[in-house]
């Protein structure tokens, strides 16, 4: 329709959308594999427009530069790097500093060289199980020490591989919250794949009402209500992904330095931290204590809550 | 832009006479936007010939484009020992939990936008001998833009009425105010330097010619052009950046157009009256410095169908027309990243490489009993475009940049003298 250039009409970014419940906007995109919110306290809906592409692009970039999945991005170069050093910048250093230091604090029970281990489990539901000698092999490339890291360079023996699955989405939250921060004072939440961030609280001295995914029925139902007014929150659990034996399941998370599930496992672990990336590395890292969750995070001193 | 013909036809009467002129268009752009537009219009004919006329119109500009999310299918959670919903959830990675269900579980997510905007037009002519003034005023106001013009047209009959020249000017006074404010050009969009208006001036100019060459005949030709000045960017179109390996999108930066634009174009246009039907042919060169050019082919042929069911003064105007355009200069379906951006630079599709089809029929008729005229306008377009550029690196040379578009319009309009 040729008309004046008055009839422009704001471009879709991608698959989001915008909506309205109650009193806030909620922005949805897909990203990270995940679904990806953004909730907006604020009765303007073209800044709830801009604060969701705020968040979706950042998610996006997050995504671009950090997933194991994307040729040619730095994980990429890291991971075929043969032994070569490769050198870092500002954000990568900064991330592998934050991964390194959870490596030494937890004595080696956070370790984001422990992805090569998903070439012999395979979390389906399914029964299939590896063999000791078969866990044996993958374990000698596992293990961040062997990393040799300095002057903003890393070098990785061949046969490694760096994943930062595990804190890649807590990341890509505290990042776009920061984006989104510099923005507005209004309240909002982002929440992606079920690690969030929120500052507020809302108009009316309103918590933000948060609930946790009942690991029995994922995504069906909240067994549980948090209500917060800001800080961050990210869940352990084994709900979605895991591996019967004996009709026991075992989940997702491995432990690396046995190269096994680990037993005894709460079924969900949710922790709030300061930052969504504490939250979600004090979460993993109860998860991996398995029936001494509870003691450690009493001993961490952070909220948690334990399903 | 001016055009060579005046105000509609109305039927002269000695004591003068008042016409009501209101419309419908109902327009809509498969998944994207829809408007709705009404229009009104009164013209008052006094017995010296003089008219006068006012028109409101309102365009209703909605889109409701899904997200390509579907339904959820469940109930939103409900948490046991009752009081409100929770907002959003938190849960253990390895396929979602990152939200809550929409509040109704059958309703699919979409994006909506709405936008109003209302227009006053008024119009006056008068004609003394062989010529004729006119004038003309224009107020429109949308959420994020406001436009004042004005124009003035003089008609000269000459060689016993065969001839008609036209001279004609016109100035818009246009501003922009985008929602959220200005965004900085070639950048990401989050950056706004301010919530100042943008003005935007047009300054245009036209001359026609129109001959009635036998009792059956008639051309013209018009030519005009026009002079903008001041902000033409689209506030809120952006171009994509590309990663220069893979090709896929990895960001992108406000578009940015140059601070001004000529225009110029003829139209050559004629009427054939056949014995009762008329044959309406015509054809439009338009270019400008932004690199733009574009032709237009346009046939309607009016049937008479007399008295028919539905009334009398029945006819059925079927309708052709052919639209090919040349990109500007600054067009470009993305950039790729650490290439340098260049000073202007645009993605929109209405400045690419196009072509519409349109396929129409008018059906009008004076129903029974009744002074009234009916018309109803039923058109197809379909818009195409070269989707597949030299230009595009990795994924990107997979898809089809610039997908045809389906796209539909229903004009009903109703005539009355009053």
């Amino acid at each position: 329709m040729s008309r004046s250039a008055g009839l422009s009409i704001p471009p879709e970014p991608g698959a989001a959308s915008l909506t309205r419940a109650e009193s806030i906007f909620v922005g949805r995109f897909e990203a990270m594999a995940s679904p990806c919110e953004v909730l907006i306290d604020t009765d303007d809906s073209s800044l709830a427009g801009a604060l969701l592409h705020v968040a979706e692009r950042e998610a996006r970039r997050v995504e671009a530069k950090f997933s194991r999945y994307r040729d040619g991005n730095i994980v990429h170069r890291i991971n075929h790097s043969e032994g070569r050093p490769v050198s870092l910048d500002e954000e990568t250093e900064a991330l592998l500093g934050y991964a390194a230091t959870c490596h030494r604090m937890s004595h080696g029970m956070f370790d984001i060289t422990s992805g090569v281990l998903r070439r012999i489990w395979k979390f389906d539901g399914g029964d299939h199980v590896p063999s000791e000698a078969e866990v044996r092999e993958v374990l000698r490339h596992v293990g961040w020490e062997r990393i040799v890291y300095e002057d903003s360079t890393i070098r990785m023996p061949a046969g490694m591989e760096i994943d930062l699955g595990g804190i890649g989405k807590e990341y890509a939250v505290d990042r776009a919250a920061a984006l989104i921060r510099a923005r507005t004072e209004a309240a909002f939440l982002v929440n992606f794949g079920g690690d969030l961030f929120a500052t507020g609280p809302c108009r009316g001295e309103r918590p933000w009402r948060v609930g946790i995914d009942d690991p029995e029925h994922p995504g069906e139902a909240a067994l549980y209500r948090i209500d917060m007014a800001a800080g961050a929150l990210a869940t352990s659990g084994d709900a979605r992904r895991f591996v019967l034996r004996n009709g026991k399941r075992l989940g997702h998370i491995l432990n690396p330095k046995t190269g096994w599930p680990v037993e005894d496992a709460p079924r969900s672990v949710t922790v709030l931290g300061q930052t969504c990336i504490e939250a979600g590395t004090l979460s993993t890292l109860a998860y991996l204590m398995g029936a001494r969750a509870r003691e450690f995070l009493e001993e961490q001193g952070a909220p948690f809550w334990i399903l | 832009m001016l055009l060579a013909t005046g105000l509609p036809a109305v039927a002269r009467a000695d004591n003068g006479s008042s016409q009501l002129d209101a419309s419908l268009l109902l327009y809509g752009e498969q998944g994207r936007a829809k408007v709705y537009e009404p229009t009104v219009r009164v013209t008052r004919l006094f017995p010296d010939g003089q008219s006068l006329s006012g028109q409101l119109g309102l365009d209703v500009i909605t889109g409701a484009t899904p997200s390509g999310a579907l339904p959820s299918g469940v109930p939103p959670p409900v948490v046991p020992g009752g009081g409100d919903n929770v907002q959003t959830m938190t849960a253990a990675s390895g396929g979602g939990g990152g939200g809550s269900s929409p509040p109704d579980s059958g309703a699919i997510p979409v994006t909506r936008f709405h936008d109003l905007r209302a227009a006053l037009d008024l119009d006056w002519q008068k004609p003394f001998g062989l010529i004729t003034p006119a004038l003309g005023g224009h107020f429109s106001r949308e959420r994020d833009y406001q436009s004042i013009g004005g124009n003035a047209k003089l008609s000269l009959s000459i060689l016993h009425h065969l001839t008609t020249l036209t001279a004609g000017a016109g100035f818009n006074r246009d501003d922009v105010f985008p929602s959220g404010g200005t965004r900085l050009p070639l950048s990401d969009s989050t950056i706004i330097i301010g919530h100042a208006w943008n003005p935007k001036r047009v300054n245009s100019g036209m001359v026609g010619f129109s001959q009635i060459l036998s009792r059956r005949w008639m051309v013209g030709v018009n030519g005009s052009l026009s002079v903008e000045d001041g902000y033409l960017t689209e506030p809120y179109k952006v171009v994509s950046l590309m990663d220069p390996s893979s090709g896929l999108t990895v960001g992108q930066i406000t578009e940015n157009r140059p601070t001004r634009r000529n225009r110029r174009d003829t139209l050559t246009s004629s009427v054939y009256h056949l014995t009762r039907d008329i044959l309406y042919l015509s054809h439009r060169y338009y270019w400008d410095d932004w690199g733009v050019t574009s032709n237009t082919v346009d046939l309607k042929y009016r049937h008479e169908l007399g008295e028919t069911e539905l009334g009398r003064d029945a006819y059925l105007q079927p309708h052709l027309r052919y639209y090919t355009q040349t990109p500007a200069d600054f067009f470009t379906f993305g950039l790729v990243q650490g290439a340098p951006v260049p000073a202007v630079l645009s993605s929109d599709e209405r400045l690419g490489p196009l072509r519409t089809a349109t396929l129409g029929a008018t059906l009008g008729f004076t129903a029974f009993g009744t002074p009234g005229e009916w018309s109803i306008r039923a058109e197809y377009i379909r818009q195409f475009g070269k989707g597949h550029p030299g230009n595009v690196v990795g994924v990107q040379r997979d898809f089809d940049l610039f997908p045809p578009v389906n796209i539909g319009s229903l004009v009903l309009a109703y005539s009355i003298p009053l």
